[in-house]
Protein backbone atom coordinates (compact mmCIF):
# COMPACT_ATOMS: atom_id res chain seq x y z
CA UNK A 1 0.00 0.00 0.00
CA UNK A 2 1.64 3.61 -0.72
CA UNK A 3 0.86 6.40 1.24
CA UNK A 4 0.43 9.46 -1.07
CA UNK A 5 0.26 12.11 2.27
CA UNK A 6 1.29 12.61 4.96
CA UNK A 7 -1.06 14.25 8.09
CA UNK A 8 -1.30 15.19 11.62
CA UNK A 9 -3.74 14.02 13.99
CA UNK A 10 -6.16 17.33 14.97
CA UNK A 11 -7.55 15.86 18.13
CA UNK A 12 -7.56 12.65 19.80
CA UNK A 13 -9.17 10.16 17.40
CA UNK A 14 -10.33 6.79 17.59
CA UNK A 15 -9.24 4.09 15.26
CA UNK A 16 -11.61 1.43 13.67
CA UNK A 17 -11.06 -1.32 11.32
CA UNK A 18 -13.04 0.27 8.14
CA UNK A 19 -14.95 3.15 7.76
CA UNK A 20 -17.75 2.72 9.57
CA UNK A 21 -17.94 3.49 13.48
CA UNK A 22 -19.63 -0.40 13.65
CA UNK A 23 -16.51 -2.15 12.41
CA UNK A 24 -14.64 -2.24 15.59
CA UNK A 25 -12.19 -0.06 17.56
CA UNK A 26 -9.00 -0.96 16.88
CA UNK A 27 -7.11 1.63 19.27
CA UNK A 28 -6.37 5.36 20.10
CA UNK A 29 -3.99 8.35 18.44
CA UNK A 30 -3.57 11.28 20.04
CA UNK A 31 -3.71 14.93 18.98
CA UNK A 32 -0.88 15.52 17.21
CA UNK A 33 0.47 12.20 16.38
CA UNK A 34 1.47 12.11 12.60
CA UNK A 35 0.25 9.17 10.34
CA UNK A 36 0.54 8.50 6.71
CA UNK A 37 -2.66 8.85 5.02
CA UNK A 38 -3.97 6.36 2.49
CA UNK A 39 -7.37 6.62 1.23
CA UNK A 40 -10.57 8.54 1.54
CA UNK A 41 -13.71 7.53 1.87
CA UNK A 42 -16.63 9.19 2.64
CA UNK A 43 -16.28 11.04 5.48
CA UNK A 44 -13.34 8.47 6.45
CA UNK A 45 -9.72 8.30 5.93
CA UNK A 46 -7.28 5.39 6.27
CA UNK A 47 -4.00 6.05 8.17
CA UNK A 48 -0.88 4.40 9.77
CA UNK A 49 0.69 5.38 12.60
CA UNK A 50 4.09 4.22 12.61
CA UNK A 51 4.61 5.53 16.20
CA UNK A 52 1.64 3.07 17.61
CA UNK A 53 1.87 0.55 14.74
CA UNK A 54 -1.62 0.72 13.85
CA UNK A 55 -3.50 0.78 10.31
CA UNK A 56 -7.17 1.62 10.46
CA UNK A 57 -9.93 4.03 10.06
CA UNK A 58 -10.42 7.38 11.46
CA UNK A 59 -12.97 10.29 10.96
CA UNK A 60 -11.91 12.85 8.43
CA UNK A 61 -11.95 15.47 10.71
CA UNK A 62 -9.59 14.25 13.21
CA UNK A 63 -6.96 14.04 10.53
CA UNK A 64 -5.22 17.19 8.40
CA UNK A 65 -3.18 16.52 5.59
CA UNK A 66 0.09 18.46 6.08
CA UNK A 67 3.39 19.40 4.32
CA UNK A 68 6.53 19.93 6.86
CA UNK A 69 5.40 17.97 9.54
CA UNK A 70 8.16 18.88 11.46
CA UNK A 71 6.97 22.38 11.60
CA UNK A 72 3.75 21.56 13.22
CA UNK A 73 5.35 19.28 15.49
CA UNK A 74 7.39 21.69 16.90
CA UNK A 75 4.66 24.25 17.14
CA UNK A 76 3.17 21.96 19.66
CA UNK A 77 6.13 21.86 21.88
CA UNK A 78 6.43 25.20 21.84
CA UNK A 79 2.97 26.32 22.67
CA UNK A 80 1.89 25.29 26.20
CA UNK A 81 -1.83 26.30 25.36
CA UNK A 82 -2.68 23.72 23.36
CA UNK A 83 -2.00 22.33 19.89
CA UNK A 84 -4.66 24.19 17.49
CA UNK A 85 -3.43 27.87 19.31
CA UNK A 86 0.19 26.35 18.50
CA UNK A 87 -1.18 25.91 14.83
CA UNK A 88 -2.95 29.33 14.56
CA UNK A 89 -0.07 30.85 16.42
CA UNK A 90 2.49 29.40 13.77
CA UNK A 91 0.15 30.33 11.03
CA UNK A 92 0.51 33.92 11.69
CA UNK A 93 3.91 33.66 12.01
CA UNK A 94 4.82 31.67 8.37
CA UNK A 95 1.69 32.35 6.78
CA UNK A 96 3.20 31.30 3.33
CA UNK A 97 2.99 27.17 5.43
CA UNK A 98 -0.54 27.69 5.74
CA UNK A 99 -1.32 28.27 2.10
CA UNK A 100 -4.77 30.92 1.40
CA UNK A 101 -5.26 30.05 -2.31
CA UNK A 102 -8.09 28.32 -4.20
CA UNK A 103 -6.26 25.31 -4.15
CA UNK A 104 -6.14 24.91 -0.49
CA UNK A 105 -8.68 21.93 -0.56
CA UNK A 106 -6.20 19.78 -2.61
CA UNK A 107 -3.39 17.94 -0.91
CA UNK A 108 -0.30 19.37 1.07
CA UNK A 109 -2.08 22.56 2.54
CA UNK A 110 -3.16 22.07 6.54
CA UNK A 111 -5.66 24.61 7.82
CA UNK A 112 -6.72 24.18 11.25
CA UNK A 113 -8.77 26.58 12.68
CA UNK A 114 -7.30 29.15 10.63
CA UNK A 115 -9.82 30.15 7.94
CA UNK A 116 -12.74 28.75 10.18
CA UNK A 117 -15.02 30.83 8.49
CA UNK A 118 -15.27 32.95 12.34
CA UNK A 119 -17.88 35.53 13.01
CA UNK A 120 -15.57 38.46 11.94
CA UNK A 121 -14.61 37.02 8.46
CA UNK A 122 -18.40 36.85 7.63
CA UNK A 123 -19.52 39.99 9.35
CA UNK A 124 -16.71 41.78 7.26
CA UNK A 125 -16.90 39.64 4.54
CA UNK A 126 -16.49 41.39 1.17
CA UNK A 127 -19.03 40.45 -1.29
CA UNK A 128 -17.67 37.87 -4.64
CA UNK A 129 -19.95 38.53 -7.27
CA UNK A 130 -17.67 36.24 -9.69
CA UNK A 131 -17.71 33.28 -7.43
CA UNK A 132 -22.25 33.91 -7.86
CA UNK A 133 -21.97 33.61 -11.27
CA UNK A 134 -19.98 30.58 -10.53
CA UNK A 135 -22.08 28.72 -8.52
CA UNK A 136 -25.34 29.61 -10.33
CA UNK A 137 -23.46 28.01 -13.42
CA UNK A 138 -23.57 24.51 -11.49
CA UNK A 139 -27.12 24.66 -11.05
CA UNK A 140 -29.11 21.34 -11.80
CA UNK A 141 -32.02 21.12 -13.84
CA UNK A 142 -34.93 18.29 -14.97
CA UNK A 143 -32.72 16.84 -17.72
CA UNK A 144 -30.13 16.04 -15.59
CA UNK A 145 -32.33 15.05 -12.78
CA UNK A 146 -34.01 11.51 -14.85
CA UNK A 147 -30.35 10.09 -14.48
CA UNK A 148 -29.48 11.49 -11.52
CA UNK A 149 -32.65 9.79 -10.22
CA UNK A 150 -32.66 6.99 -11.91
CA UNK A 151 -29.01 5.65 -11.06
CA UNK A 152 -29.75 6.69 -7.40
CA UNK A 153 -32.57 4.72 -7.01
CA UNK A 154 -34.20 6.71 -5.79
CA UNK A 155 -38.30 7.50 -5.46
CA UNK A 156 -40.34 9.86 -4.04
CA UNK A 157 -42.91 9.35 -1.53
CA UNK A 158 -46.08 11.14 -0.54
CA UNK A 159 -44.98 12.65 3.48
CA UNK A 160 -47.28 14.99 5.26
CA UNK A 161 -45.32 17.07 7.37
CA UNK A 162 -45.61 16.86 11.45
CA UNK A 163 -47.75 18.72 12.74
CA UNK A 164 -47.05 22.16 14.28
CA UNK A 165 -44.13 22.64 11.49
CA UNK A 166 -46.32 25.06 8.65
CA UNK A 167 -47.79 24.02 5.63
CA UNK B 1 -60.10 53.73 -14.96
CA UNK B 2 -57.79 55.74 -12.43
CA UNK B 3 -54.41 57.43 -13.97
CA UNK B 4 -50.74 56.55 -12.39
CA UNK B 5 -50.70 60.22 -10.55
CA UNK B 6 -53.77 59.24 -8.93
CA UNK B 7 -52.51 55.76 -7.68
CA UNK B 8 -49.95 57.02 -6.40
CA UNK B 9 -51.58 59.45 -4.53
CA UNK B 10 -54.09 56.87 -3.25
CA UNK B 11 -50.66 54.32 -2.39
CA UNK B 12 -49.36 57.66 -0.17
CA UNK B 13 -52.53 58.11 1.73
CA UNK B 14 -52.86 53.86 2.19
CA UNK B 15 -48.96 54.13 3.61
CA UNK B 16 -50.56 57.22 6.00
CA UNK B 17 -53.25 54.84 7.17
CA UNK B 18 -50.53 51.76 7.97
CA UNK B 19 -48.47 54.16 9.94
CA UNK B 20 -51.28 55.88 11.76
CA UNK B 21 -52.74 53.99 14.94
CA UNK B 22 -56.16 52.59 14.83
CA UNK B 23 -56.33 52.48 11.24
CA UNK B 24 -56.42 48.91 10.11
CA UNK B 25 -54.95 47.63 6.61
CA UNK B 26 -58.68 46.12 5.65
CA UNK B 27 -58.97 49.11 3.18
CA UNK B 28 -55.76 47.72 1.38
CA UNK B 29 -57.26 44.50 0.37
CA UNK B 30 -60.27 46.26 -1.19
CA UNK B 31 -57.78 48.74 -3.10
CA UNK B 32 -55.25 45.86 -4.13
CA UNK B 33 -58.54 43.83 -4.99
CA UNK B 34 -59.46 46.94 -7.23
CA UNK B 35 -56.26 46.96 -9.00
CA UNK B 36 -56.06 43.32 -9.74
CA UNK B 37 -56.49 43.03 -13.65
CA UNK B 38 -56.43 46.44 -14.47
CA UNK B 39 -53.02 47.46 -15.99
CA UNK B 40 -49.62 47.57 -16.40
CA UNK B 41 -49.53 50.25 -14.11
CA UNK B 42 -51.27 48.80 -11.15
CA UNK B 43 -49.23 45.90 -11.15
CA UNK B 44 -46.09 47.83 -10.39
CA UNK B 45 -48.56 49.87 -7.68
CA UNK B 46 -49.54 46.29 -6.19
CA UNK B 47 -45.78 45.62 -5.85
CA UNK B 48 -45.51 48.70 -3.72
CA UNK B 49 -48.45 47.84 -1.79
CA UNK B 50 -46.73 44.47 -0.99
CA UNK B 51 -43.69 45.89 -0.10
CA UNK B 52 -45.46 48.30 2.22
CA UNK B 53 -47.21 45.19 3.90
CA UNK B 54 -43.85 43.88 4.29
CA UNK B 55 -44.56 41.07 1.24
CA UNK B 56 -41.23 40.89 -0.79
CA UNK B 57 -41.76 39.66 -4.82
CA UNK B 58 -40.01 36.03 -5.67
CA UNK B 59 -37.68 37.63 -7.67
CA UNK B 60 -36.73 40.23 -5.05
CA UNK B 61 -36.41 37.61 -2.53
CA UNK B 62 -34.10 35.97 -5.02
CA UNK B 63 -31.74 38.95 -5.49
CA UNK B 64 -31.50 39.66 -1.60
CA UNK B 65 -30.83 35.60 -1.13
CA UNK B 66 -28.10 36.42 -4.22
CA UNK B 67 -26.26 39.76 -2.62
CA UNK B 68 -26.55 37.70 1.17
CA UNK B 69 -24.52 34.66 -1.17
CA UNK B 70 -22.45 36.82 -2.91
CA UNK B 71 -21.63 38.21 0.79
CA UNK B 72 -20.84 34.13 2.12
CA UNK B 73 -18.84 33.62 -0.91
CA UNK B 74 -16.56 36.44 -0.22
CA UNK B 75 -15.90 35.18 3.25
CA UNK B 76 -14.43 31.71 1.57
CA UNK B 77 -14.89 30.86 -2.08
CA UNK B 78 -16.56 27.80 -3.61
CA UNK B 79 -14.48 24.44 -3.56
CA UNK B 80 -13.03 24.24 -7.04
CA UNK B 81 -14.00 20.99 -7.75
CA UNK B 82 -16.71 20.66 -10.65
CA UNK B 83 -17.69 17.07 -10.17
CA UNK B 84 -18.27 17.61 -6.39
CA UNK B 85 -20.77 21.03 -6.99
CA UNK B 86 -22.34 19.39 -9.69
CA UNK B 87 -23.19 16.29 -7.35
CA UNK B 88 -24.29 18.71 -4.52
CA UNK B 89 -26.86 20.40 -7.04
CA UNK B 90 -27.84 17.01 -8.09
CA UNK B 91 -29.05 15.62 -4.64
CA UNK B 92 -30.10 19.65 -3.51
CA UNK B 93 -32.51 19.64 -6.39
CA UNK B 94 -34.17 16.63 -6.17
CA UNK B 95 -34.98 17.30 -2.25
CA UNK B 96 -35.84 20.66 -3.12
CA UNK B 97 -38.08 18.94 -5.78
CA UNK B 98 -40.01 17.53 -3.11
CA UNK B 99 -40.62 20.65 -1.22
CA UNK B 100 -43.50 22.95 -1.46
CA UNK B 101 -41.47 25.96 -2.98
CA UNK B 102 -40.44 23.92 -5.72
CA UNK B 103 -40.16 26.65 -8.34
CA UNK B 104 -37.24 28.23 -6.91
CA UNK B 105 -34.18 28.38 -9.29
CA UNK B 106 -32.52 26.46 -6.36
CA UNK B 107 -28.58 26.56 -5.93
CA UNK B 108 -25.88 24.76 -4.40
CA UNK B 109 -22.23 25.05 -3.28
CA UNK B 110 -19.45 24.03 -1.09
CA UNK B 111 -17.37 25.97 0.12
CA UNK B 112 -13.64 26.04 1.41
CA UNK B 113 -14.19 26.63 4.81
CA UNK B 114 -12.92 24.42 7.22
CA UNK B 115 -15.96 25.44 9.82
CA UNK B 116 -18.55 22.88 10.06
CA UNK B 117 -21.53 24.53 9.05
CA UNK B 118 -24.37 25.38 6.32
CA UNK B 119 -25.67 28.39 5.30
CA UNK B 120 -29.21 29.16 3.51
CA UNK B 121 -29.93 32.70 2.03
CA UNK B 122 -33.66 33.58 0.56
CA UNK B 123 -34.87 32.91 -2.78
CA UNK B 124 -33.24 29.45 -2.44
CA UNK B 125 -29.19 29.88 -2.39
CA UNK B 126 -27.56 27.43 0.16
CA UNK B 127 -24.23 27.15 1.01
CA UNK B 128 -22.30 23.85 2.51
CA UNK B 129 -18.74 24.46 4.20
CA UNK B 130 -16.03 21.47 3.28
CA UNK B 131 -15.85 20.91 6.91
CA UNK B 132 -19.12 19.88 7.17
CA UNK B 133 -19.08 17.71 3.93
CA UNK B 134 -16.17 15.96 5.31
CA UNK B 135 -17.84 14.87 8.10
CA UNK B 136 -20.91 12.89 6.30
CA UNK B 137 -20.72 9.70 5.03
CA UNK B 138 -23.11 9.04 2.57
CA UNK B 139 -25.73 10.98 0.11
CA UNK B 140 -28.70 10.49 2.69
CA UNK B 141 -26.96 12.20 5.35
CA UNK B 142 -26.03 15.14 2.01
CA UNK B 143 -29.85 15.13 1.36
CA UNK B 144 -30.86 15.78 5.29
CA UNK B 145 -28.12 18.58 5.44
CA UNK B 146 -29.36 20.16 2.27
CA UNK B 147 -33.24 20.18 3.84
CA UNK B 148 -32.44 21.84 6.63
CA UNK B 149 -31.16 24.24 4.80
CA UNK B 150 -34.40 24.32 2.38
CA UNK B 151 -36.47 24.05 4.68
CA UNK B 152 -35.36 27.72 5.86
CA UNK B 153 -35.87 29.16 2.70
CA UNK B 154 -39.18 27.48 1.85
CA UNK B 155 -40.64 28.83 5.60
CA UNK B 156 -38.56 32.29 4.40
CA UNK B 157 -37.14 32.05 8.01
CA UNK B 158 -34.14 34.08 7.06
CA UNK B 159 -36.43 36.54 5.20
CA UNK B 160 -38.46 37.58 8.34
CA UNK B 161 -35.40 37.70 10.32
CA UNK B 162 -34.39 40.27 8.21
CA UNK B 163 -37.31 42.15 7.73
CA UNK B 164 -37.24 42.18 11.94
CA UNK B 165 -33.51 43.00 12.32
CA UNK B 166 -32.74 45.47 9.66
CA UNK B 167 -34.02 48.97 8.87
CA UNK B 168 -36.81 49.29 6.57
CA UNK B 169 -35.00 51.59 4.37
CA UNK B 170 -31.84 49.33 3.98
CA UNK B 171 -33.98 46.41 3.85
CA UNK B 172 -35.81 47.41 0.52
CA UNK B 173 -32.41 48.51 -0.68
CA UNK B 174 -31.04 44.98 -0.35
CA UNK B 175 -33.40 44.35 -3.16
CA UNK B 176 -32.24 46.56 -5.75
CA UNK B 177 -29.72 45.19 -8.51
CA UNK B 178 -26.17 45.88 -8.04
CA UNK B 179 -25.07 48.86 -10.62
CA UNK B 180 -21.32 49.24 -11.29
CA UNK B 181 -21.57 52.58 -9.71
CA UNK B 182 -18.49 53.24 -7.09
CA UNK B 183 -21.08 54.35 -4.36
CA UNK B 184 -23.31 52.46 -5.13
CA UNK B 185 -21.30 49.43 -4.88
CA UNK B 186 -19.63 50.75 -0.99
CA UNK B 187 -23.60 51.27 -0.13
CA UNK B 188 -24.41 47.70 -0.94
CA UNK B 189 -21.53 46.36 0.63
CA UNK B 190 -22.46 48.22 3.81
CA UNK B 191 -25.72 46.78 2.99
CA UNK B 192 -24.64 43.03 2.85
CA UNK B 193 -22.49 43.19 5.86
CA UNK B 194 -25.47 44.53 7.81
CA UNK B 195 -27.42 41.11 6.61
CA UNK B 196 -24.88 39.10 6.64
CA UNK B 197 -24.68 39.61 11.25
CA UNK B 198 -27.65 37.66 10.59
CA UNK B 199 -25.57 34.61 9.62
CA UNK B 200 -23.75 35.22 13.40
CA UNK B 201 -26.61 36.26 15.48
CA UNK B 202 -28.62 33.22 13.72
CA UNK B 203 -32.17 32.58 13.35
CA UNK B 204 -35.10 32.14 16.37
CA UNK B 205 -34.80 28.52 17.69
CA UNK B 206 -37.81 27.88 17.24
CA UNK B 207 -37.22 28.40 13.79
CA UNK B 208 -34.32 25.68 13.83
CA UNK B 209 -36.14 23.20 15.37
CA UNK B 210 -38.53 23.64 12.49
CA UNK B 211 -36.20 23.22 9.79
CA UNK B 212 -34.83 19.89 11.58
CA UNK B 213 -38.47 18.23 11.85
CA UNK B 214 -39.19 19.60 8.11
CA UNK B 215 -36.10 18.19 6.91
CA UNK B 216 -36.63 14.50 8.01
CA UNK B 217 -39.66 14.63 5.89
CA UNK B 218 -38.51 16.27 3.30
CA UNK B 219 -35.51 13.64 2.83
CA UNK B 220 -38.26 10.93 3.56
CA UNK B 221 -39.77 12.30 0.44
CA UNK B 222 -37.08 12.26 -1.63
CA UNK B 223 -36.99 8.81 -0.76
CA UNK B 224 -34.07 9.14 1.42
CA UNK B 225 -33.36 7.23 5.13
CA UNK B 226 -34.78 10.12 7.20
CA UNK B 227 -32.74 9.20 10.23
CA UNK B 228 -29.48 10.10 8.01
CA UNK B 229 -29.85 13.97 9.46
CA UNK B 230 -29.70 12.48 12.82
CA UNK B 231 -26.86 10.84 12.38
CA UNK B 232 -25.25 13.93 11.08
CA UNK B 233 -26.18 15.55 14.44
CA UNK B 234 -24.90 12.76 16.30
CA UNK B 235 -21.38 13.06 14.30
CA UNK B 236 -21.60 16.70 14.91
CA UNK B 237 -22.16 15.89 18.83
CA UNK B 238 -19.25 13.75 19.18
CA UNK B 239 -16.75 16.81 18.10
CA UNK B 240 -15.64 18.71 21.00
CA UNK B 241 -18.12 21.80 21.25
CA UNK B 242 -15.76 24.24 21.65
CA UNK B 243 -13.18 23.79 18.80
CA UNK B 244 -12.75 26.34 16.83
CA UNK B 245 -14.96 24.69 13.59
CA UNK B 246 -18.16 24.62 15.73
CA UNK B 247 -17.96 27.81 17.20
CA UNK B 248 -20.65 29.61 15.05
CA UNK B 249 -22.89 26.43 14.51
CA UNK B 250 -23.29 26.91 18.65
CA UNK B 251 -23.73 30.16 18.82
CA UNK B 252 -26.59 30.29 16.10
CA UNK B 253 -28.30 27.06 16.69
CA UNK B 254 -29.53 25.25 19.75
CA UNK B 255 -27.55 22.26 21.48
CA UNK B 256 -27.35 19.52 19.18
CA UNK B 257 -28.78 17.01 22.13
CA UNK B 258 -32.05 19.54 22.40
CA UNK B 259 -32.63 18.85 18.42
CA UNK B 260 -31.93 14.98 18.81
CA UNK B 261 -34.80 14.89 21.66
CA UNK B 262 -37.16 17.01 20.03
CA UNK B 263 -36.41 15.09 16.83
CA UNK B 264 -36.92 12.00 18.08
CA UNK B 265 -39.91 12.95 20.35
CA UNK B 266 -41.59 14.84 17.20
CA UNK B 267 -41.31 12.57 14.42
CA UNK B 268 -42.41 8.93 17.41
CA UNK B 269 -42.16 6.50 14.81
CA UNK B 270 -44.22 8.18 12.18
CA UNK B 271 -40.82 8.23 9.67
CA UNK B 272 -39.90 4.65 10.46
CA UNK B 273 -41.80 2.64 7.19
CA UNK B 274 -38.87 5.34 5.23
CA UNK B 275 -35.65 4.36 7.63
CA UNK B 276 -34.99 1.79 4.43
CA UNK B 277 -34.59 4.43 2.23
CA UNK B 278 -31.20 4.38 -0.02
CA UNK B 279 -28.06 5.87 1.77
CA UNK B 280 -26.25 6.07 -2.09
CA UNK B 281 -23.13 5.39 -0.25
CA UNK B 282 -21.10 4.41 -2.84
CA UNK B 283 -21.88 7.04 -5.12
CA UNK B 284 -21.34 9.38 -2.33
CA UNK B 285 -18.07 7.72 -1.78
CA UNK B 286 -16.90 8.04 -5.66
CA UNK B 287 -17.37 11.71 -5.98
CA UNK B 288 -15.34 12.12 -2.60
CA UNK B 289 -12.75 9.52 -3.82
CA UNK B 290 -12.17 11.48 -7.50
CA UNK B 291 -11.24 14.94 -5.06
Amino acid sequence: MQADQQGIVVRQAKVYADANSASGQVGKVAAGTRVSIFERRGGWQEIFSEERSMIGWVRSYQVRESKGGSQVITAQKEDSRGFLSGLAALSRKASGFFTQDNSATSSGTATIGVRGLSEAEINSAQANFEELEKMKKYTSSGKRMTSFVEAGGLNANAVAHIPGTGK
Amino acid sequence: MIGHRQQLLILCLCFLSLVTPGVDAFDLNDLKKQFEGSNKAASESLKIIDQLRGKVSTDDEIEIGAKLTSGLLGASPLVADTRLQHYVNDVGYWVAAQSERNELPWRFGVIQSHGINAFAAPGGYIVVTLGLYQLLENEAQLAAVLAHEISHVVRKHHLKALQKTMKRDLWSDLAVEVVEDKQDRKKVQKLINSGLQLYTTGLDRKYEFEADLRAVVLAARAGYDPYAFLDVLTTIDSINPDSSELTVLMNTHPPITDRLEALARKMDGRLDSYARGVDNADRFRRVASSR
